[in-house]
Parts: structure tokens; C-alpha cells; sequence
């Protein structure tokens, strides 16, 4: 039974290939719907209740009041006079992007530059190296690509299409297997076909 | 003054951050972060979502009021979203409710559904419009073509060599290549954050006054 | 002027694209068919990372599912092969996940893996730690203490008095994260994690992000990496050459040996394995109905099961040196006279996989049909276009 309702829903989606029709219009909104009474009741469950009430009311620990005000300043972001003390929560959230300076500048460029420099033992790594500095250098702006540097450039270019066409194709594979997901759900749970 | 406090607090709790990101001592690891931030940071979190809930309500009310195109609609989404939190508040979150089981027959085919869409506006896509028009484009579309055969059980079948070559294409082009794009979306991503840090950067406190 | 045969196919309406697309995808989903899928390092190396926990107190796997409904089809094939790894090869198993919409996922993965192991008990095998809020506290604080940050599971225990607790503290021990997302996948832990605590990280990703994982394998910041659904589809292949592999003299009855130790089923990794001719037998996924044993394998079955000795020598037909039993074949009556216990065995035997197994294999055959009919409307969507371009210069 509840197969059948996810089926009835799934169709209305897909009825949207055919034309623009109200099943479509419909699910979308209730999609939407659901989608957010879901995360308020999660939120409230999950998170206002272990870490804001408990903490408060149960546990006494009353200097957690101030961070539960600032939560409630992300409200005043709808108000026109008072817009500015909305700042103060995002400013609280901002301050940990002081640890990604550091930690980022290690995991995403210098374990990276490592990596690229180890010694070219194999014609591979050769490859590597050679197309990662031309990649970077197609997007230094500030020399002419021309002569000699301008085709070495070039080279960048089209690792970059190779690196592209394989994520198409990639690409590709994922987006099919999508749809062989829900056609398996419609064939196999509400149908019952395979085996 | 009033962009100026909230820039002090990122820029002074980003030194602080910073030096916690190096430092293992005391101070800094036990009463800055497991003492303060973390039970801060998880008090303040829930009301984010309320944000999103006002922001919607008023755009759909707005619509209903205005009698804009599709208003009708907009009731489907208030009915959703008030029985799904009365559901949830009064049934309870537990597997076997009638709000878990909205969620997993109402919520989870659709949205998946949503996303299979796309397979068929791909293929819509690769009859329509890739086209090889230049060099480039061809070598693209070559590279796509060996590695999606190699991808599937078929492309063994059609040459045994298919698997390594696709491997390769992955391993040594695809990578020297996105490790070039990671090195410099890394720097920038860098460079912006120490723009947060140094209070040069301010546009994520909005706008106006 | 009337249009000529290429002009009216490069026009052609996107409802019968959409048509093809849609046979394309039921017809080999509803008649399935052999086919291998090829392995390749990245999954290889994830599957003996988790093998080399196998029976071990103190090592254990974290399994991050991050990702909501919409992905479900690529990346949940995926968790339901490593869980079935984990509970064949008896390696601990925690799962979590910072998305509301994830939580239910982790409870089909697990219930629906479950159903085939009996003996498997949340706090002793597995631990599902549930919906956790906020990521980077809790990341840094399981380098410390895994049961002081995490508190408790989903159903509320305190960690600190479940059974699978003993032998782990931190991240030492629960060596091993595996995060699933259909976006972004491992950056907090590699970013975090991995160099203040040197935990392995590995991801499950969907296709579209595989791509970009790779410099990140290649720098050894990620063990290994399951792309897609063809990653899915290696993984439950490796799983059922060597993990789910049973053999016909073994008796699996006997849980534990002498020690109380549980004794672990299957067989390790062997890359010589997979390119043996006998693994074409193991990876069938069209239903399987006949066991087939060597005569050696034949008699070492019978012997494990002395009381039907005689029903199943009856039941064994000869057939060019091989000894096969028609499974589909044994009547209510002889069930009841064998019972269960045999009756599974011998099921097992016939090395039929059950379809909760072989979903991303079934996949992988549509895939390939869908594949081949993407390159093809791309040929013809070009030759059109180039005959056009051509007739056009001509005209002109």
C-alpha cells in the first residue's frame, strides 16, 4: 500500500516530460512542504531539545541563554530597522573559518604540491607534472599566452578537455543510474517483475 | 558602528581559531573549544531553520494574497508542510509514525523522482546539442565515449583494453588536470578566507547600514 | 522545401527521445543477463582495508551516510555491500550522519542487511550513532574519546556501556572513515581529521564527483573511493568472491572455536582469484537453481550432514565429472526431511545471490544499454548536423 502511494507520487513527476500539468504542480509544492515540516520537527528533536532545552531548563547551565539569543537575532533578519543584529549570529558562525586558513592551505595545496612533485620516475608521473603546470599556467593571465610559452599553454588546454570528456562520461553514468533507481522501484516494489 | 562589532568578533575569534588550529595547549583545545564553542555553536544552531520556515511562509502567502500565477498550489504547500510538523510534534519521530511514514513515501520517492528527470534531458541534451564543432570539442566527446564504454560490463566485451586505456584517461590527463582547477580554486578559497579574517572582506555581513 | 531524412531526425520531438530512454532502461532491467563488471584499485584497496579488520577487537569502520533520497540509487547499494562485508567477515561497524533526511537511510541499509544474519546485534557487531548535528566538533572530538563526544547511539544508549565499545577509544582504533555524499565528500575529515589524528579516509561518491577525487587518491589522502554505481557493482562482486564465499566442506554451523572467538567465513583477497575462470560462477546474477560440487567437494558436503546422507546422495545426479543438485527441484517433503539448516546450505551452494545483493550489478546491465544508446544518438545527432553543414557549403 505504502508502495503504491510512492509510485502515484513518482508518477506525477514524471508526468512532467509529457507537458506542465497540475499532479506535477501539486507534488512539487507538497515536496517542498513535507520537506521543510521535516527538517523543523528533526531540528527541534535532534537539536533544540538535547543542546538548547535540556542544557537550559533541566541542567541549569544558564549562561547557555546567551547563545540561544543570538540563535533567535538570525530572526530579525526580516526587519527592516533592526536588520543589523542579525550580523551578530553570522559573525558568531563566521569565526571558524579561522581554522580553515591553516588546515585548508595543508590538506587542498600543499599535500596537493607535494604530491605533484614527487621524483618523475614513471613516464605517467611525467604526465602528471608536465599537465598540472600547464594547467596552471592557462590560467595566468597576466603573461601573454604567445610563441613557444603560448603553445606550451596550449597543452593545458587540452588535458583539460580529456579531463572534462571523462567527466562526462562519468557524468553520464550517474545521471542514468538515477532513473534506473526509481524504474527499479516501480518495477520491482510496486510491480513485482523482478527477481 | 553597527558592521564594526560583528567584524571584531570574526576578526578576534579568527586569531583565536587560528592559533587553536596550531596549538595543542590547554587553554585553548579544552576550555576555548569543548567549553565554549561547542556548547555555543549547537545552542544557537536550531534557530537557522526557523529562518527558512518565516522566509517561506511569507513568500507563499504573499503569492496567495497577490493571486499570482499558480496560486492555487500554494495551499499544497502549507498543507504539507502544517500536517507533516503536526505529524511530527504530536505523533513523534519514531519509524512507523504517520510522519515517518510521510517522509519515506511521500518525500523520498519524490524528490528522487526529481532527480531521475535529468537522465532524460541528458539524453535530450547529447541528441540535440553536443556537437564536435571544433578539435577540441571532438577530443572531449572521445574521451567521454571511452570512458563511458568502460564503465559498463559491455566495454570489457568490445576490446580488452578498453578498462586500462579508461583507466589511464582517469589516472594521468583527468587528474593532472584537476589537480591544476583544485590548486587554484585551493589559493583563492585561501585568499578569501584571510579576506574574512582581516576584516577585508565584509559583503557576508549584507548590506545597507 | 521538403525537409530531407536528416533534417527531420535532428527536429525530432524530445518526447520520443524520452520514450527510447525509458525502453532503453525497463527492458534490460526486466530480463537480466551475466556480465562482469572489471575492478578496478580504487575499490580493490577499499575492500582490503576493511578485510584487514576482519575478526580484530580493536580495529573498527566508521560509515558516514551523508546524503539525502535523491542520490539513494547510486550510493545505497554501495552501504548495503560494505554492511554485508562487515557482518560476514565480523568487523565492527559504527554508522552517523549530520543530515535529518539521512537518518532513515542508515535504518533501511542496516535492517535491510540484517534480515540475512541472524546473529548480528546492534551494540555488539554495529552501533548506529544517528542524526548528530554539527560536524566539526564532533569530528575532532572522537580523535580523543569516541563515547565521551558522542554520547549515545540513536536509540539513546550510552556508549560507554555497549559490548562494541570494548577495544575502542579514538580514532587509533576506529581506523577507518568511509563517507558517503552526493556532493562534497570526506573534506572535513581529511581536512580535520586525517593530520591531526591520521585516520584513512575513503568516500563513496556518485559518478559526477569521481572525477574529482582522484588527485586526492593519488596523494594518498583517500585509501580508496567507490564511484557510482559501477563502484557499487565492484564492491558486491568482491563480496561475493571472497567474503560471501562458501565452501561445501566447512561446516558454518560451528560459529565459535575453542577460545569463543567468533570464526570468521569467506576467504581474503587474492587478486589471482579474480582472474581465475571459477569466479564466473560465483558473480551469476540470473536466478541459480543447481549446486554444483567436484566429487571431492560432494562427499566432504555429505559428511557434514551424516543423518541425510542418504537423501542427498539421492539427491545428486552425475553430469560430466560434476555432482549437481537441482535445488528448485526438492519437494516440501524432502525439506522437511533434510531440514532447514541443510536445505540452506545446499541453497547456498547453488550460489544464487539474493536480489538485495545484486541491485547495482542489474543496474550496471541497463547501464550498459543506456551507455550505447547515448554514444549513439551522439553519432547521429553529429552526422546529421555535418551533413547539413555540408549541404548548406554546397548550396551556398
Amino acid at each position: 500500500m505504502s508502495n503504491l502511494v510512492g509510485a502515484f507520487f513518482t508518477l506525477c513527476i514524471f508526468s512532467f516530460l509529457y507537458k506542465d500539468n497540475p499532479f506535477y504542480q501539486m507534488s512539487e509544492q507538497l515536496l517542498v512542504g513535507i520537506s521543510l515540516g521535516y527538517g523543523l520537527v528533526f531540528t527541534y528533536t535532534r537539536t533544540f531539545i538535547p543542546y538548547v532545552y535540556q542544557p537550559i531548563v533541566l541542567k541549569h547551565q544558564w549562561v547557555l541563554i546567551i547563545p540561544a539569543v543570538l540563535g533567535m537575532l538570525y530572526l530579525f533578519r526580516f526587519s527592516r530597522k533592526l536588520g543589523w543584529l542579525s550580523r551578530y549570529p553570522i559573525a558568531f558562525s563566521m569565526m571558524s573559518v579561522g581554522a580553515s586558513v591553516p588546515l585548508g592551505i595543508h590538506a587542498t595545496i600543499l599535500v596537493q604540491m607535494r604530491q605533484a612533485m614527487v621524483p618523475i620516475e614513471t613516464f605517467n608521473l611525467f604526465l602528471i607534472f608536465f599537465g598540472t603546470i600547464a594547467v596552471l599556467l592557462y590560467f595566468f593571465f597576466s603573461k601573454a599566452h604567445t610563441g613557444i610559452y603560448g603553445k606550451f599553454v596550449d597543452v593545458g588546454k587540452w588535458y583539460m578537455m580529456i579531463g572534462f570528456g571523462a567527466s562526462f562520461g562519468l557524468t553520464v553514468m550517474a545521471r542514468i543510474s538515477l532513473l534506473i533507481g526509481r524504474i527499479q522501484f516501480l518495477v520491482n516494489d510496486v510491480l513485482g517483475l523482478i527477481k | 558602528m553597527k558592521k564594526t562589532i560583528p567584524l571584531l568578533i570574526v576578526i578576534v575569534g579568527g586569531i583565536v581559531w587560528v592559533l587553536w588550529a596550531f596549538s595543542p595547549h590547554y587553554i585553548l583545545q579544552e576550555v576555548f573549544y569543548n567549553k565554549f564553542y561547542m556548547p555555543w555553536a549547537l545552542a544557537s544552531a536550531p534557530f537557522a531553520m526557523l529562518l527558512g520556515v518565516m522566509s517561506l511562509s511569507m513568500m507563499h502567502s504573499n503569492k496567495i494574497k497577490r493571486k499570482a500565477p499558480k496560486w492555487q498550489y500554494s495551499y499544497f504547500f502549507f498543507a504539507g508542510f502544517v500536517i507533516t510538523s503536526l505529524a511530527g510534534f504530536i505523533g513523534g519521530t519514531q519509524k512507523g509514525g504517520v510522519f515517518m511514514w510521510m517522509f519515506e513515501n511521500m518525500q523520498m520517492p519524490m524528490s528522487s523522482t526529481m532527480f531521475s528527470l535529468l537522465a532524460f534531458y541528458m539524453a535530450s541534451a547529447a541528441y540535440k546539442a553536443f556537437r564536435a564543432r571544433s578539435t577540441e570539442a571532438t577530443v572531449l566527446l572521445i574521451a567521454a565515449i571511452v570512458v563511458m564504454l568502460a564503465q559498463v560490463p559491455l566495454g570489457v566485451k568490445i576490446s580488452k583494453y578498453l578498462p586500462t586505456i579508461s583507466q589511464w584517461i582517469l589516472d594521468v590527463p583527468n587528474l593532472a588536470s584537476k589537480r591544476g582547477i583544485m590548486l587554484g580554486v585551493g589559493l583563492g578559497s585561501v585568499a578569501t578566507s584571510l579576506k574574512i579574517l582581516l576584516g577585508i572582506e565584509r559583503s557576508y555581513l549584507g548590506g545597507g547600514d | 522545401m521538403k525537409m530531407t531524412f536528416f533534417e527531420r531526425i535532428q527536429k525530432l520531438d524530445r518526447r520520443y527521445i524520452y520514450i527510447v530512454v525509458a525502453l532503453a532502461i525497463i527492458i534490460p532491467l526486466m530480463v537480466p543477463y551475466n556480465s562482469d563488471n572489471v575492478t578496478t584499485a580504487p575499490s580493490e584497496n577499499l575492500y582490503q582495508m576493511i578485510d584487514s579488520f576482519a575478526g580484530r577487537e580493536d580495529r573498527a569502520v566508521l560509515l558516514s551516510i551523508t546524503h539525502d533520497a535523491s542520490t539513494m540509487p547510486e550510493l545505497y547499494p554501495m552501504e548495503v555491500a560494505i554492511l554485508r562485508h562487515c557482518f560476514e567477515r565480523n568487523v565492527k561497524v559504527f554508522t552517523l550522519t549530520w543530515y535529518a533526511s539521512s537518518a532513515p537511510i542508515i535504518d533501511y541499509a542496516i535492517n535491510n542487511v540484517k534480515e540475512e544474519f541472524p546473529d548480528i546485534k546492534s551494540g555488539v557487531d554495529y552501533c548506529n550513532f544517528g542524526y548528530k548535528p554539527i560536524p566539526l566538533p564532533l569530528v575532532i572530538g572522537m580523535g580523543d574519546n569516541i563515547a565521551n563526544t558522542m554520547n549515545t547511539d540513536a536509540e539513546g544508549r550510552k556508549l560507554e556501556n555497549l559490548p562494541i565499545m570494548k577495544g575502542i577509544t579514538n580514532y587509533n582504533e576506529m581506523n577507518l572513515v568511509v563517507e558517503f555524499s552526493g556532493s562534497v565528500a570526506g573534506m572535513t575529515w581529511i581536512t580535520y581529521a586525517r593530520p591531526k589524528f591520521g585516520l584513512n579516509v575513503a568516500v563513496g561518491v556518485t559518478a559526477v564527483m569521481a572525477a574529482d577525487e582522484y588527485p586526492y587518491l593519488q596523494s594518498g589522502q583517500m585509501i580508496g573511493m567507490l564511484s557510482g554505481l559501477k563502484g557499487a557493482a565492484e564492491y558486491e562482486k568482491l563480496v561475493d568472491v571472497f567474503a560471501g564465499y562458501r565452501e561445501a566442506g566447512i561446516d558454518y554451523r560451528v560459529k565459535t572455536d575453542a577460545n569463543g572467538k567468533k570464526i570468521l567465513a569467506g576467504r581474503p583477497f587474492g587478486r589471482e582469484i579474480l582472474k581465475d575462470e571459477s569466479t564466473k560462477e560465483l558473480i551469476n546474477i540470473t536466478t541459480q537453481t543447481t549446486a554444483k560440487f567436484t566429487p571431492a567437494d560432494f562427499n566432504a558436503f555429505v559428511a557434514k550432514y551424516p543423518e541425510q546422507a542418504g537423501l542427498l546422495r539421492q539427491l545428486g545426479k552425475e553430469d560430466k565429472g560434476q555432482i549437481k543438485v537441482d535445488v528448485a527441484a526438492i519437494t516440501p517433503e524432502q525439506r522437511k526431511a533434510m531440514g532447514e539448516v541443510t536445505y540452506l546450505d545446499l541453497k547456498k551452494m547453488s550460489r544464487d545471490i539474493p536480489y538485495k545483493f545484486k541491485v547495482a550489478r542489474i543496474g550496471m546491465n541497463a547501464q550498459s544499454v543506456a551507455h550505447i544508446m547515448i554514444i549513439l544518438f551522439i553519432i547521429i545527432g553529429n552526422v546529421g548536423y555535418f551533413v547539413q553543414k555540408a549541404r548548406q557549403a554546397k548550396v551556398s
